[in-house]
């Protein structure tokens, strides 16, 4: 069965739009990937499927129920990490987080035993209280609460920001072994990086519509980095002449292109030269979306 | 459940601080009372024959001012004041604080619905009342029959104070409808206790002017004015209905708004 | 300023409705006069027979209450409680927002001394108070004159209605020095109309109760209508309180701010 899956759903905040016949299906067991500039619609579709606001038409289901119509009976088997954490300032960590483990059908005995390991993995002290947090660390308690209770699907909203690099990628550790356990993640960011690293699929959204869903592995073929790179001695601009390769600039012993295509190609034509100094930048939003708009002019 | 210990938790200090500032209140009036005393008698006679619009400017509409219990009936009102203040911050409080404190985002997304929620949310804030309410109980007796020296007033302070919960309870219901319709939960405290001030000045008009009268409907003071109460030894029944209804339909208006529109990030 | 000019658009729906309300308030009120002053010889009479302690308990003086400055300095009372609201209001409120609201990091940041922020907010909350009390005045001054059976002396009237803001200058002070302490007020009207409410009811107990001492404390109290009345002018001992009070709180509030440390919003 789909873990998610939204039939043209539709939210209008009055006469802004939100997003507009939205259709999304993620299956049970992937890691969905849901990529999109800022006010794109990223978190109106999140809200919507929590139940936190209702859509102005359309529908969702998660595991098959309606999400508005049995709400909190999906939410036994949710996680969720919104963007922006705020929590009770008169709690400690721990209070809060048994709090919120207080609110599922699950031994509090196990959940309590999960929030003290992961508290570990993480580095996060107990025994703070919220107020006294910085805000990484409040992400952290958001983390800890989002999975404590082992949920079937993990949704989560802009989840890495505040967090530094070490415990992203303790972060981005635990989610794939949630995701090896059989968990759907449902992860929505705006740093394609991230998406690239951790989903199986992605879709994109601009403008609150859904303007594609791809494989991973095609947007990596796909995407376009640029390259930027200094030679020793002055290059032949026709040693750049291989597929793949666009927007060529050579300015004395400096040279900018972009490249889409297979990296080891790139490289291979790269080890040829004598190199001074290579920068090799990933694509921003703006490029990847107008490679998007180009592909669907090109149908 | 754990909503409605959390709440109960929240609020703790709050609760100790309205009732230490009622017993104080109470107290500190009825103290002082004997001073008073002194020259009882002759006020009783004289104050009556004074004209209505002079009575109601000095509050001492109907009371017995040589008693213990009149006294005490005039001393209601600031009492009824302050646990209508009490109550409609209450009320908006507990229902808007989420969306105040941008946490609903945790809360509701939460295996509950937002009815279940309400629910723990209003008992606790229920419980809080009731508590309230035993306090200036039990600070009144001790007042009235201790320092005041009064007898015989214990069935009129029952009698008030049963009124006072009617009106706690019809503010606190309101201030949690206006919670639950408002999207600007900042609003939602200011504009619950503008209408209890409304009331309260609506209350006053009706006492200053008699003509002023079919108003009364609109002023939850007068259902349970404590003048009135202790004249009659009983509540208008009509007064009664229309707080319950005023209470019920405030309560599942609060369930029918706030459940079925967005909550504000 | 740009703060003060902030801060003054964001409280304009709220002014107009607060002078709004109270101009409204005041009108009803006087209107009741015409109603009062009918029964003025058959009440004074009566009141003539009781015994000193009573009529000052009740706040009676015979030779002034039933003129209109004598009903009006007891109006007033009623509108002073309101308008004292709005001072605390906007008082605590005006500072305490940036922490609340989690926006002290972009405006303290900003090359702008902590005084000066504070200097324009008090002012824009000045200028409120002001400008909502000028309204009231010019309303309440048309009243009295619309319902007065005789004339009456608008001096008084004016030194009367002065009040008013003397009275919302102590809360507002008081409001100022809340918000500077507080660590986080999340809800201004649950820190201001308690506090107001409780002084209110503290000078009425003590109006009741014939007690002197009250009247130091209470801020509702330091101006009492029928010194007024009597003496033309205001008394002052509680004047020079409330300017020390007004003063010490407004310093202490500037150095609050300036020295305390600016909790990382998030």
């Amino acid at each position: 069965m789909n873990a998610i899956e939204t039939t043209k759903l539709t939210k209008y905040y009055g006469k802004s739009r939100g997003i507009v016949d939205v259709d999304m299906t993620v299956m049970e067991g992937e890691i969905f990937g849901f990529i999109g500039p800022n006010g794109a619609g990223k978190s109106t579709t999140i809200r919507t499927l929590l139940g936190l606001i209702y859509p102005t038409s359309g529908s969702a289901t998660i595991f098959g129920k309606d999400v508005i119509k049995r709400g909190p009976e999906i939410r036994q088997e949710v996680g969720y990490l919104p963007s922006e954490v705020f929590y009770y300032d008169d709690m400690r960590a721990i209070d809060l987080l048994r709090y919120s483990a207080s609110f599922y059908n699950r031994s509090t005995k196990a959940i309590e035993k999960r929030i003290r390991y992961l508290a570990d993995l993480l580095d996060l002290d107990l025994k703070k209280k919220i107020d006294d947090l910085s805000y990484g660390n409040k992400k952290k308690v958001g983390i800890i609460q989002g999975l404590a209770h082992e949920p079937k699907l993990i949704i989560l909203d802009e989840p890495t920001g505040g967090l530094d690099p070490l415990i992203q990628q303790q972060f981005f550790n635990l989610l794939k072994e949630e995701n090896d356990k059989g968990a759907t993640i449902l992860f929505s960011s705006h740093i394609l990086g991230e998406v690239q690293k951790l989903c199986d699929r992605v879709a994109i959204i601009k403008e609150g519509t859904i303007i594609e869903v791809e494989q991973i592995k095609t947007l990596l073929e796909n995407s376009t980095k640029r390259f930027k790179l200094e030679t020793v001695s002055a290059p032949d601009a026709a040693a750049f002449d291989i597929g793949g390769v666009s927007d060529l600039a050579v300015a004395g012993h400096a040279v900018s292109f972009l490249y889409r295509g297979h990296i080891n190609d790139v490289t291979q034509m790269l080890a040829k030269l004598d190199l001074a100094d290579l920068l090799v930048e990933e694509p921003d939003l703006e490029e990847i979306f107008m490679h998007y708009y180009q592909k669907g002019d090109g149908r | 459940m754990n909503i409605f210990l959390r709440e109960l938790k929240a609020h703790r200090t709050g609760t100790i601080w309205w009732s230490v500032g009622i017993v104080s209140l109470i107290a500190a009036g009825m103290a002082k009372y004997a001073a008073y005393q002194a020259a009882g008698q002759s006020v009783t006679d004289m104050l009556s024959s004074l004209p209505r619009t002079v009575q109601v400017v000095f509050g001492l509409t109907g009371f017995d001012l040589a008693t213990a219990s009149g006294f005490y009936g005039v001393l209601f009102l600031y009492i009824a004041v302050m646990a209508a203040v009490h109550a409609s911050l209450l009320g908006a409080n507990l229902i808007s604080k989420e969306e105040r404190d941008r946490t609903s985002e945790f809360l509701y997304a939460k295996p509950i619905s937002r009815g279940r929620a309400l629910t723990a949310k209003l008992l606790a804030g229920l419980t809080m009342i009731v508590i309230l309410n035993l306090v200036t109980y039990v600070s009144s007796i001790y007042s009235v029959n201790y320092l005041g020296n009064g007898t015989g007033a214990d069935s009129d302070i029952l009698l008030l104070t049963v009124g006072l919960l009617f009106l706690q309870l019809m503010f606190f219901a309101i201030g949690a409808l206006v919670a639950g319709l408002v999207r600007k939960p900042k609003a939602a405290p200011s504009l619950a206790t503008s209408i209890m001030f409304v009331t309260f000045m609506v209350f006053y008009l009706v006492n200053l002017d008699a003509s002023l009268d079919f108003l009364k409907y609109l002023t939850p003071f007068k259902y349970f004015d404590a003048a009135a109460l202790m004249a009659t030894g009983q509540f208008d029944p009509v007064f009664v209905v229309l707080a319950v209804a005023i209470i019920g339909l405030s309560i599942f208006g609060t369930y029918r708004f706030y459940s079925a529109r967005d909550l504000t990030v | 300023m740009n703060v003060y000019l902030r801060e003054m658009k964001a409280y304009r729906k709220s002014t107009i409705i607060w002078a709004a309300s109270l101009s409204a308030m005041i009108v009803i009120f006087m209107s009741l006069y015409t109603a009062f002053s009918t029964d003025v010889a058959a009440v004074k009479s009566v009141l003539g027979q009781f015994p000193e302690i009573l009529r000052t308990a009740l706040n009676i003086s015979l030779t002034s209450f039933f003129t209109l400055n004598g009903f009006y300095g007891y109006l007033l009372s009623f509108a002073i409680l309101a308008a004292a609201i709005q001072a605390m209001n906007i008082g605590t409120g005006v500072i305490s927002k940036e922490a609340a609201g989690k926006t002290a990091d972009f405006l303290l940041s900003k090359p702008i001394t902590r005084s000066r922020v504070v200097s324009a907010k008090l002012a824009a909350a000045l200028s409120v108070v002001l400008i909502t009390d000028v309204v009231f005045w010019v309303v309440a001054y048309i009243s009295a004159l619309s319902v007065a059976k005789e004339p009456f002396d608008a001096g008084t009237f004016f030194l009367m209605s002065f009040t008013l803001f003397l009275v919302q200058l102590i809360f507002m002070a008081l409001g100022a020095l809340f918000a500077v302490s507080l660590p986080k007020i999340k809800s201004v009207v649950s820190v201001s109309l308690p506090t107001v409410f409780t002084f209110y009811i503290i000078g009425m107990i003590g109006d009741v109760l014939a007690n002197d001492q009250v009247r130091y404390i209470s801020p509702f109290k330091f101006y009492d209508p029928a010194y007024i009345i009597a003496h033309g002018s205001l008394d002052g001992t509680y004047l020079a309180v409330e300017a020390v009070f007004v003063v010490a709180a407004i310093a202490l509030s500037y150095v609050i701010y300036v020295k305390k440390d600016v909790r990382a919003s998030a």
